[in-house]
């Protein structure tokens, strides 16, 4: 043990002494990886240095022809190191060459490249990195996804980073939402104006800009102390959809490259950016996603002027296809680069237009079957501006709401049910007091009681208080024996829930009456539920979902977004 | 009655299950335990661990009831529970006897070795999931990490396993307090456990880097601008992340 600790010592002595014999031995030499480390050693004070010293001013009006592009696109925000050493860095030959073509190509290239104006350059003078943080922090709250999850990646031995399939979650904010990503925006000098946004145009509030190097170093400082399972990176409108998607891209390319992080990444795609840019930092990325930001069209055109939902729909189709393409190319070629392993999502604001629960369960419906999206994520409208197009929400954001249309949304993913069923032009909002299965339940009694050994799997599902794995679990263990409510029990069916529901060998479990108003006075007793609030919400609430712990496994990213009610 | 006494790991009790076979003992008359207390009219034996035969016994496992299973069995092995060696071996002499395919064993909870087996495997589990998210790194000098916890169950390993996939370029240990045990790994290396107290102080001598204390109020930042006030809920902030967590956490704990 003694002999280990030495060696750990000696190790630390060479790094110190001569980082590069130590990355020689590793195999890892070249420029890049010595100055990233070097970096890394001086530590924060770097991180305030002048972009113009970055080597950003480099860019500014020299590029001549699309090679020097490329290169200069890969390693932009250097700190003043050879571009043979960067170039030899960029050891991606696909990507580069995918970089190299696009830039010969697309008019994104040559008199686009100064990314960041004198404005943003002066502004990583003065301000300082918490400064910025803070900002570009308290701008990007109102985005909901946090999940990382829908990627299994083993670490490679040399990156830093790997990849759990269920997301970890690794810490928790004081409104009981998940810390899993350090969720920021890129900048918040956005030159939209959408009514809803703190960020608008025509707001006045604090500035910030990250330069790519920023947002890279503090993803590799975050992660390697175990805060953060990876980036989730937004950002405002930076004075085009083109230059937002390019900054976006180069600091992508930047953390995998140069920073080498094998870690989970979610970025946005900016509507009306280049597809190929769009493109190219889908390879780069595990999960991205276009906002819907609202339901509906008319929506969009009354409270985000600047957005079309066709701008919208558009990234959104071509992610779909790229990832339909990958998976092709994938099963073939096995060491295809994945393009957005994780998958697409969306979100939208609820309740700050007019539209029927209704209404936005139909459209996630079709941006499930039409878009092939992974999750659709809602958000319960917080009122940051004060304007006349904006409801007045006195209850606060419509938390309850949201928390219905995630439960829901749920049904139409693992359950089998569709929006039409559950809601209509006459019954347009949830029940407040029941859940969505229970509430159709009790409106189709007909179909009720059945018969747990019996009934086929479609129509277990759709017992209150008998989940995805109890379902699964009843149908495998009535082959073998006649189910009793003693071995539902164990197999985690909530009975409590689903005594109403079901019959065992031909028997209620007590003599209930099959009566709307009876069952509903039940299943709403006060003592068996844990109330809504600003406070205190806790997994009972997950009516749905808590038949025990048989129940179908959701990742813990989703798992405490049921209890926000935000899953 | 017989009972076989072997060291509390995963290997000491393979042990123990190999020579309870190799005894043609009656398994539901047998005991395995890893406690020193004494039942009445038990003929003791103490069982000295042995890798080979654990290894054995570990493959075997691992062959007949598939990786998944086989882990199950050792996470519940880290409970701090005396009954779990019991439950290990009565599940294995269940699993073997009705032959269970790969991936069932744990299906057959009619039988309270079994259940008992999956319960404390599922206790386990998710202390190790808990480590994997709350666990947090302070860099001390030259960029080594250093972390520290106090779980029920000795689960080091398991956290070794995951964040040596995760940071194979850096030197990190985490420090097990209640047990007295490290892992190690220096960066590109394999990792291990020690219980060496010299070692321990010599990390106790390296100061943090001049730059940690820079990163944690970064964080400690991050988390206060992240949250929504109008959706403040401290009650569920608590009850997702355990107060025997947030200790350890930087982001919670005072600061030092
Ligand atoms: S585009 Fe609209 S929503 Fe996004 S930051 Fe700008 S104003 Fe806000």
């Amino acid at each position: 043990m003694e002999m280990s600790w030495a060696f750990m010592e000696k190790e630390n002595r060479l790094r110190r002494e001569n980082g590069l014999e130590r990355e020689n031995r590793l195999g890892r030499e070249n420029g890049l990886e010595r100055e990233n480390r070097l970096e890394r050693e001086n530590g924060l004070e770097r991180e305030n240095r002048p972009e113009r010293e970055n080597g950003l001013e480099r860019e500014s009006g020299l590029i001549k022809n699309s090679r020097l592009a490329k290169e200069q696109l890969c390693v932009v925000n250097t700190t003043g190191s050879s571009l043979d050493g960067m170039a030899s860095g960029t050891n991606s030959p696909a990507i580069t060459d995918r970089a190299e073509k696009i830039f010969s190509t697309a008019d994104v290239s040559a008199q686009n490249m100064d990314i960041l104006p004198a404005r943003a350059a002066q502004g990583g003078n003065t301000m300082g990195l918490m400064e910025k943080l803070g900002i570009l922090t308290d701008s990007a709250k109102y985005d909901v996804a946090c999940t990382s999850s829908g990627v299994e990646r083993k670490g490679n031995g040399r990156d830093l980073g790997n990849c759990v399939k269920e997301g970890i979650c690794h810490s928790f904010s004081s409104d009981g939402r998940c810390i899993s990503l350090l969720k920021i925006l890129m900048t918040n000098e956005c030159v939209y104006d959408c009514k809803y946004c703190v960020n608008r145009k025509s707001n006045d509030v604090p500035r910030a800009t990250f330069t790519p190097d920023e947002v890279c170093k503090l993803t590799i400082e975050f992660y390697r102390r175990n805060y953060i399972e990876g980036l989730f990176l937004s950002s405002g409108i930076f004075e085009s959809p083109t230059r937002t998607m390019e900054l976006i891209y180069r600091t992508l390319y930047l953390l995998r490259n140069r920073y080498r992080f094998n870690g989970y990444v979610h970025v946005k795609a900016i509507p009306g950016a280049p597809p190929e840019l769009i493109q190219m930092t889908g390879f780069l990325a595990d999960r991205m996603s276009v906002n819907l930001e609202l339901p509906t069209a008319e929506g969009l055109r009354e409270l985000a002027p600047n957005k079309h939902r066709r701008n919208i729909l558009t990234p959104m189709r071509q992610i779909q296809n790229g990832i339909k393409v990958n998976q092709h190319d994938l099963t073939v070629y096995r060491h295809a680069p994945k393009f957005v392993a994780g998958g697409q999502s969306t979100q939208m604001i609820i309740g700050a237009t007019g539209e029927s629960d209704y209404q936005i369960l139909n459209v996630a419906e079709s941006l499930y079957q039409r878009f092939d999206l992974k999750r659709v994520f809602y958000s319960a409208f917080v009122k940051v501006n004060e304007d006349k197009a904006l409801p007045a929400l006195p209850g606060g954001p419509p938390l309850k709401r949201e928390h219905r249309l995630y439960q829901a949304d749920w049904l139409l993913r693992f359950y089998g049910f569709q929006a039409q069923e559950l809601l209509d032009e006459k019954r347009p909002f949830f029940n407040v007091l029941l859940d969505p299965k229970e509430d159709w339940a009790v409106r189709h009694l007909e179909q009720f009681p059945v018969e747990v050994n019996r009934a086929s799997y479609e129509l277990l599902l759709r017992v209150p208080g008998i989940g995805v794995r109890s379902a699964q679990r009843i149908v495998a263990a009535r082959r073998s024996a006649r189910l009793r409510f003693e071995d539902l029990k164990r197999i985690g069916v909530v009975l409590k829930r689903a005594l109403y529901f079901i019959t065992c060998g031909g028997r209620m479990m007590y003599p209930t009456r099959l009566e709307e108003d009876y069952i509903v006075r039940n299943l709403t007793s006060e003592k068996d539920r844990v109330q809504f609030g600003s406070d205190g919400m806790s997994y009972r609430q997950m009516s749905l979902f808590d038949d025990g712990q048989y129940n179908i496994k959701p990742d813990p990213g989703d798992v405490c977004r049921v209890v926000t009610g935000q899953m | 009655m017989r009972v076989y006494q072997c060291e509390d790991s995963l290997e000491g009790v393979c042990t123990a299950i190999y020579r309870a076979y190799e005894d043609h003992a009656e398994h539901r008359d047998t005991w395995i335990r890893v406690d020193k207390e004494l039942m009445l009219f038990g003929e003791y034996i103490p069982v000295e661990t042995d890798l080979e035969r654990a290894e054995k016994v570990m493959r075997t496992l691992r062959r007949r009831f598939g990786q998944e299973d086989y882990e199950s069995l050792g996470l519940a092995l880290t409970t701090p529970v005396p009954e779990k060696a019991q439950a290990v071996y009565q599940t294995v002499a269940y699993g073997l006897r009705a032959a269970l395919p790969p991936g069932h064993l744990l299906d057959h909870q009619t039988d309270q070795y079994v259940l008992q087996t999956f319960q404390l495997a599922k206790k386990a589990g998710r202390e190790y999931g808990q480590l994997r998210e709350f666990l947090r790194f302070r860099e001390l000098d030259r960029g080594i990490l250093y972390a520290e916890n106090a779980p029920k169950c000795n689960v080091l390993p398991y956290v070794m396993v995951h964040f040596a996939d995760r940071f194979p370029q850096e030197d990190f240990a985490v420090r097990d307090i209640g047990r007295g045990l490290m892992g190690v790994h220096p960066a590109g290396g394999e990792w291990y456990l020690t219980d060496s107290e010299q070692l321990l102080r010599a990390l106790r001598q390296v100061g943090y880097s001049a730059r940690e204390m820079a990163y944690e109020e970064l964080f400690r930042y991050f988390c206060h601008k992240i949250a929504i006030k109008e959706r403040r809920n401290i009650g569920l902030q608590n009850q997702m992340m355990p107060k025997r967590f947030q200790k350890y956490t930087i982001e919670f704990a005072k600061k030092t």
